[in-house]
């Protein structure tokens, strides 16, 4: 008799580590890691057009690059691995597996971010080499990276949450979606002072809280200009962006987990 | 062959139907089907394209779930992760992670199944022996033919020794020597005491191996029980080839290969006898009898409803 | 089953805490820092190349942003990038944004008193769009109620010479040189530009402005007219207002167009015009 033990944290692993693999070797990846690492070598010809601080731009550039950059891997290679095992379904045998289909889903995330991560150290060390090579201390820049890689897990999470629900076309496009609605929160307050009193201003009020505020995630300003932050910012940033990002998980889990495959 | 215990797979009053964009229009794709597989024994679902089998299977693995219906393995529920961990599945036109190697991939599965690692190597390498991929292990997948794809796949269904194993369209694609290579592998898993259920549109296939059968057609099931019951084993009549001349007043139902050699059909026993004597008089060679027997595909059109039984001869 | 309710229980939290870092942030947060953000603001023409094309959708994004931002009035040191806001950032990604120069040269005439300020934003959107007609006229305004009247009037040639100027716009400088002091006869040229159903909601936002600028005017100079009678009469300045009331000298006080009452020094005699502002209130 095979000994057999299927435990949640073993297939996760297991899932993680195989989703890492594909993940890596998905040609989306290289272009969208190529391109950031274009762009930041080209912000250092961007600098010589300006006059006075030449390094704010190579940070700024930088920065926006890894930023914007690791969201498009995040969108693209996150609906498309999940797209791609449904279309070809590798994902039947998987499932007939014992292992829970929020686990199946969990490890996928984990794989995923395991991958973005990894680009964004990448694209950071060669922001680093590119600043320390030219005499500038790129250590400040660490919280911004910090929290743009929490950015990253929320975006992540509802790339798979729409490709759990939907086509990767549609899945795709409410990711952006919710991504630029993340960085204009600020403008729902004001709109909401426009609208006149009573279900107008809750349903302001409701969305305002209920989206993402990635504005703040986002340092970037603030590191480039050394400008303080309050204490612990960083820290309850990160426990907002990370603990957003769970709950959506979990939504993307149990959607997972009521798909019909037909 | 067939054991006690509670039956393999039990499906009651399962029911699904899928409904169209936007909520208009339903098609229902099963509709009430009931069987039960005794454990140990081999049990094929059949049916014409498009009659539910895949469907069917899918409610089984929980990758549907079925509008109405009870689905249980062994007594317990389908869905349960305990139902999983006693079966095996490999799906239609299975396709698998292009970059990994036959070997990587078996270890991934038994790493799901919770196969202990210093126990995983040696079973990989046995299980790729034992579908006939074992010099394969470290070839990319990307680079197996559709053959190969398909012994992969058995292997991960069968590589943790499920007491169910469950095949969708097994034989698809193969060519003759992949076709009784899965038969032969099969027939091995219902002699250690597995019980496998699979679904063909390939009646030969069934007929060679299965004990017990049902038939699909548009998500109803027609028929189902023992394939020895269901198809009867009387002759319903005698394919004679003479060689040589006819004997006299016989007919001969239409020219065989060669110019100088007839077929002949006689109703029974006793024509038989009366024609081999008589061509035996008359000097001509009686060169092969064949009892035509009804066949699967006899019932199988009977209750699709192809309008004629057309006569075939021994394939 | 409690595998279940362990994720539950940990959906919970991560929830909780969400809302509650959510809560902190709100209030202490980065976004506290905005006006230092001003120091970040890019040149207008870096800004319009990193735009990729959709520098109008820019320019829109950024007037909102500023007017949100210049809403709050309790902000130290709002005016200190106005221009480069209104006239750098937004005009360079769109320079035929007229609304942004308005708006930019207002703030700093009405809330700032830079009056110069406010002229440069004014030429410089006359610059980019020579065919608009209330940029020239506005500005020729502007100079009158500062009591510049040559800039005025030149100010209203240029806008007069240009083609397919409405009627009203024409009678301006005429009207004006007549009407040196007459508010009453300037409110009624607005009135003009108000009521002209050519009129787009930019001019209309314009006019209305004047207006209520005028009509404040005009009611100061009418209080003070009666507290100057009083004291006349009297040999003292009326304790408040309402005593203008109950003296007899009128039968109700007039409000500034935003409903509040005009302010009154005792000790003075003088009449002055609430607080005025550009932006509504909880724009």
């Amino acid at each position: 008799m095979l000994e057999r033990h299927p435990n949640a944290l073993g297939a996760i692993v297991a899932i993680g580590l195989n989703t890492f693999r594909e993940a890596i070797r998905d040609r989306v990846l290289y272009l969208m890691l190529v391109f950031a690492l274009i762009i930041i070598g080209i912000s250092r010809l961007l600098s010589l057009l300006t006059v006075g601080d030449e390094e704010k731009i190579i940070k700024d550039v930088g920065l926006s690059a890894i930023s914007l950059f690791g969201v498009m891997t995040a969108v693209f290679v996150g609906v498309s691995l999940v797209f791609k095992e449904i279309e070809r379904r590798t994902v039947y045998t998987l499932l007939a597996q014992p292992v829970l289909r929020s686990h199946f889903l969990f490890g996928k995330f984990i794989g995923l971010f395991a991958v973005l991560l990894l680009n964004v150290v990448l694209m950071s060390a060669a922001l680093f080499a590119l600043l320390l090579f030219r005499g500038e201390p790129p250590w400040p820049l660490l919280p911004a990276l910090l929290l743009i890689a929490v950015e990253l897990a929320v975006v992540t999470a509802f790339a798979l949450l729409f490709s759990s629900l939907t086509n990767p076309v549609l899945a795709s496009v409410w990711t952006f979606a919710v991504y630029v609605a993340g960085h204009l929160s600020w403008s729902l307050l004001t709109l909401r002072e426009k609208v006149p009193e009573g279900v107008a201003r809750w349903i302001c009020d409701g969305l305002y809280w209920v989206l993402p505020n990635l504005k703040r995630l986002d340092l970037k300003a603030q590191v480039v200009h050394g400008l303080g932050m309050p204490e612990g910012y960083v820290g309850l940033a990160a426990v907002y962006g990370l603990g957003y990002g769970a709950v959506i998980v979990a939504l993307a889990c149990w959607a997972f987990s009521r798909k019909e495959f037909n | 062959m067939a054991s006690e215990g509670p039956p393999a797979l039990a499906i009651e009053g399962l029911h699904k139907a899928f409904v169209g964009h936007l909520g208009i229009g339903r098609r229902p794709a099963v509709e009430g089907v009931d069987l039960r597989v005794r454990p140990g024994e081999i049990f094929g679902l059949l049916g014409p394209n498009g009659s539910g089998k895949t469907t069917t299977i899918k409610l089984i693995l929980g990758l549907l779930t079925p509008d109405a219906g009870e689905i249980r393995i062994f007594g317990l529920p389908s869905a349960s992760r305990e139902a999983r961990a006693r079966l095996g599945y490999l799906p239609e036109n299975p396709y698998f992670y292009d970059y990994l190697t036959a070997r990587e991939f078996l270890d991934f599965y038994a790493r799901l199944q919770g196969i202990a690692k210093t126990d995983r190597g040696d079973l990989v390498r046995r299980t790729l022996e034992r579908v006939g991929l074992a010099g394969r292990g470290d070839a990319a997948l990307r680079s197996f033919s559709k053959g190969m794809t398909q012994r992969l796949g058995l292997a991960q269904a069968i590589q943790h020794e499920p007491d169910l194993v469950i095949l969708d369209e097994p034989m698809s694609g193969l060519d003759p020597l992949g076709r009784r290579e899965v038969r032969d592998l099969i027939l091995g898993l219902r002699q250690a005491g597995k019980t496998v259920f699979f679904s063909s549109h390939i009646l030969q296939d069934a007929e060679m191996i299965c004990d017990r059968i049902a038939i699909l057609k548009a998500g109803r099931m027609l028929s189902v029980g023992g394939l020895h019951e269901l198809v009867s084993q009387r002759v319903r009549w005698f394919e004679v080839t003479v060689r040589g001349a006819l004997p006299a007043g016989v007919e001969a139902h239409h020219p065989a290969g060669r110019e100088d050699e007839h077929l002949v059909r006689v109703a029974d026993i006793e024509a038989l006898r009366d024609l081999l004597d008589r061509a035996r008089e008359g000097g001509a060679q009686v060169v092969s009898i064949w009892p035509r027997r009804d066949t699967l595909e006899d019932l199988f059109m009977q209750r699709i409803g192809a309008s004629e039984t057309p006569d075939t001869t021994h394939a | 089953m409690r595998d279940k309710a362990i994720v539950m229980v940990l959906v919970l939290v991560c929830v909780v805490a969400t809302t509650w870092s959510g809560i902190r942030l709100e209030q202490t947060g980065v976004e506290q820092q905005r006006g230092k953000s001003l120091l970040l603001l890019p040149n207008g023409k870096h800004l319009k190349a990193a735009s990729l094309g959709q520098a109008p959708l820019l320019a829109d994004l950024m007037y909102l942003w500023a007017i949100q931002y210049y809403s709050e009035y309790e902000r130290e040191d709002r005016f200190r990038y106005v221009k480069h806001i209104f006239g750098d950032v937004i005009a360079e990604l769109d320079p035929n944004y007229v609304d942004a120069y308005w708006m930019g040269a207002l703030i700093l005439i009405v809330e700032a008193n830079d009056l110069e300020a406010g002229l440069e934003l004014l030429d410089q959107g006359i610059a980019a769009n020579p065919e608009n007609w209330i940029l020239p006229y506005l500005a020729g305004w502007e100079c009158y109620h500062a009591d510049r009247f040559d800039c005025a009037e030149a100010y209203f040639a240029q806008a007069e010479a240009l083609p397919e100027v409405p009627v009203y716009v024409k009678r301006t400088r005429i009207g004006m040189a007549a009407a040196k002091g007459d508010l009453r006869r300037a409110y009624a040229m607005w009135l003009d530009v108000l009521q002209d159903p050519r009129a787009d909601s930019g001019t209309i936002d314009i006019a209305e402005r004047q207006l209520r600028h005028l009509k404040v005017k005009i009611d100061v100079q009418e209080i003070q007219g009666w507290v100057a009678k009083f004291q006349f009469e009297n040999e003292r300045w009326p304790g408040a207002l309402t005593e203008l009331i109950q003296s007899g000298y009128t039968d109700a006080l007039p409000f500034d167009p935003f409903g509040r009452p005009y302010d009154y020094d005792p000790g003075s005699g003088v009449v002055a015009a609430p607080r005025d502002r550009i932006l509504p209130e909880g724009s």
